[in-house]
């Protein structure tokens, strides 16, 4: 929990067109080797924001060592699920499934909970778009706008004033920019600092479409919405 | 001896299936029941080898329902049948296979549309308009009407009829002596 | 009665000029009867890279699933494609993972290189043996009529539209004299560019 209430901001917000998730890297540093981050991959730079599935990205917060065994369970969960369904697995059902091993490690001695905060923001087409939280504990919870790690007190406020119902996914980039402006420790927002993410439907497939933006695409959005570094010449 | 038969209309799938509960010459029961209602909106006719049949028909069965209470909503019939046709086919390689013939039939309330699955024992699905298990598919598939009576060698005195829609699960009248 | 002829259908690939193709039939049959007339027999892999099975239906289902799984892990893992080489020899480990109890299929693979866009196809055994053919590779109930026409249709550098033509009527007119396939053909064609699907129909008996 300690570990959690350090760790980099994740916020999400809930739209009636789709989910976005936004957080704040603390691995950081000019030195730092962010050359696979550019090309390849799905996009992010694979420190808080993972693609579960084709319809679940996930952002963590806490224990980075935990995190990445919790996304290799759920990824596996996931396939298990459309291999036995022939179809996506439900986001909630997910959610469980990290749940069910999560409190199994508070049950019995000797062994250490995961010390991991999760945000899923998904959607199946029994539920649309959907966004739970889900602590150490196993508890989970579906959330309209949420928030884990440093500051989460802060952002819940901000979100808890500035969140409308039937918010479109654009609106919500917006509000998700401005909330982790305000709530991240630094005071300039860059690439180096913030992962981005949202998941939306295809309008020609119906299909889910998660996107992790890459650091050039979250360069681009902080400057749509007037949020960018002014002295950025030395960054890139 | 079995013969059922299923086909898809535009909002509907209807399935049939004969009542005989038989062992070799001897017919035991004229008024067998073999098609079940997996959930509001699915149905299973199943045929084969007695006793493998409704073993295996009560284990989806029961497993269909757990996965309800689960998750609070039934599972579509195209996951139904994945779920399914996984069970048979793992089957198929253990020490004791089921031998059971499948047809799925449900109403997918997300899309609307009526779906329609034929497995056999094997494992094999396919997503059909219409389909048969039985002596009766080899009229039924090229002819599909009310010839199969006329023609079939056993003509069975009696067929249980479901219907599947958006209203849900329901058994239909049908008088046979036309 | 030979468990790889009780649901019938044939599968076969070519290779083009910077371009593959792959075919299969729709039917579905328990022995002579048939079943279905949209049993797809060709699945896609990546975007640049098709899995065609030809054999037991219940083994074409399962493996497709298997294979589904197997590339996504890969795919998330390794956070690029799969190439056509690897994809063969994932294929050939899974099927001969069941060495002594073997999925009654044959699969054919076809795809295109990242990098340098070379066409690949190869088949395999049921229990994964790979033949890296440089023309085509056939397999499935008609695979010895399969085998005669493509021998004398094919040839080497055909253009993608060529390629569909010299596959289609290779397919076509092979599963003709094969009652266990037919029912109509689907064709995909994969270049650098795009990949496309058309599906024909041929004789419907």
């Amino acid at each position: 929990m300690e570990a959690i209430s350090h760790a980099g901001t994740v916020l999400g917000v809930l739209a009636a067109d789709g989910v976005v998730l936004a957080a704040e890297k603390k691995v950081t540093g000019k030195l730092l080797d962010l050359s696979v981050t550019k090309e390849g991959g799905y996009g992010g730079s694979g420190e808080k924001i993972y693609l579960l599935t084709n319809n679940v990205v996930v952002g963590v917060a806490g224990l980075t060592a935990d995190a990445n065994s919790l996304v290799n369970y759920a990824r596996t969960a996931a396939q298990r699920h459309l291999f036995t369904f022939n179809e996506d697995i439900p986001v909630e059902q997910l959610a469980q499934r990290l749940c069910d091993l999560k409190q199994g490690y508070t049950q019995y001695g000797g062994l250490r909970p995961f010390g991991v905060s999760l945000l899923y923001a998904g959607w199946d087409p029994y539920y649309q778009f959907q966004l739970y939280l889900s602590d150490p504990s196993g508890n989970y919870s579906g959330w309209k706008a949420t928030c884990i790690g440093a500051n989460n007190g802060t952002a819940q406020s901000l979100l808890k004033q500035e969140y409308k119902e039937d918010i479109k996914v654009e609106d919500a980039i917006a509000l998700v920019m401005k909330v982790m402006s305000k709530t991240m420790d630094s005071t300039t927002l860059g690439s180096e600092k913030l992962e981005f993410a949202t998941l939306t439907l295809d309008a020609e497939t119906k299909k889910p479409r998660a996107k992790i933006y890459r650091p050039t695409e979250v360069d681009a959005l902080l400057l749509k919405h007037g949020l960018a570094k002014k002295e950025d010449a030395e960054m890139k | 001896m079995e013969v059922s038969f299923a086909l898809t209309g535009k909002d509907y799938v209807i399935i049939a299936a004969d009542q005989n509960a038989a062992r070799s010459i001897i017919k035991m029961k004229g008024d067998e029941d073999k098609i079940k209602a997996l959930g509001s909106h699915l149905l299973m006719a199943y045929s084969g080898e007695p006793g493998d049949t409704i073993q295996f028909a009560e284990y989806v069965e029961r497993n269909l329902r757990l996965q309800q209470m689960r998750n609070n909503h039934p599972l579509r019939p195209q996951a139904a049948a994945s779920w399914v046709r996984r069970s048979i086919a793992d089957s198929l390689r253990s020490r004791n296979s089921y031998s059971v013939n499948i047809l799925l039939g449900g109403y997918d309330m997300a899309e609307n549309t009526p779906k329609l699955y034929w497995m056999d024992y094997l494992g094999t699905q396919s997503d059909v308009p219409y389909a048969a298990h039985g002596y009766g598919s080899y009229f039924a598939l090229s002819l599909l009407d009310r010839e199969v009576q006329k023609r079939l060698v056993i003509s069975f005195p009696s067929f249980r009829v479901k219907v599947v829609d958006a209203e849900g699960v329901r058994e239909v009248d049908v008088d046979m002596s036309v | 009665m030979s468990i790889m002829e009780y649901n019938g259908g044939s599968v076969v690939a070519m290779v083009g000029k910077n371009c593959v193709a792959i075919a299969s039939d729709l039917r579905l049959g328990n022995q002579a009867l048939t079943i279905a007339t949209n049993f797809e027999k060709v699945f896609p892999v990546t975007d640049r890279i098709m899995l065609g099975m030809a054999g037991l239906a219940s083994d074409v289902l399962t493996l497709r699933d298997r294979f589904r799984l197997l590339v996504n892990m890969y795919t998330i893992k390794e956070e690029r494609e799969i190439e056509p080489e690897t994809f063969a020899h994932l294929v050939s480990s899974t099927l001969y993972e069941k060495r002594f109890g073997p999925y009654f299929i044959e699969p054919i693979i076809a795809g295109l290189s990242k990098g340098s866009n070379k066409p690949f196809i190869a088949s395999t055994d049921v229990i994964g043996c790979i033949n890296f053919a440089k023309g085509f590779v056939v397999c499935g109930t008609a695979t010895d009529k399969l085998f005669g026409v493509a021998e004398s249709l094919w040839e080497p550098d055909l253009e993608p539209e060529d390629l569909f033509e010299t596959i289609s009527q290779t397919l076509m007119n092979a599963v003709d004299r094969d009652a266990f396939s037919g029912w109509g053909v689907v064709v995909h064609v994969i270049t650098p560019e795009k990949a496309f699907t058309r599906y024909l129909r041929a004789r419907m008996d």
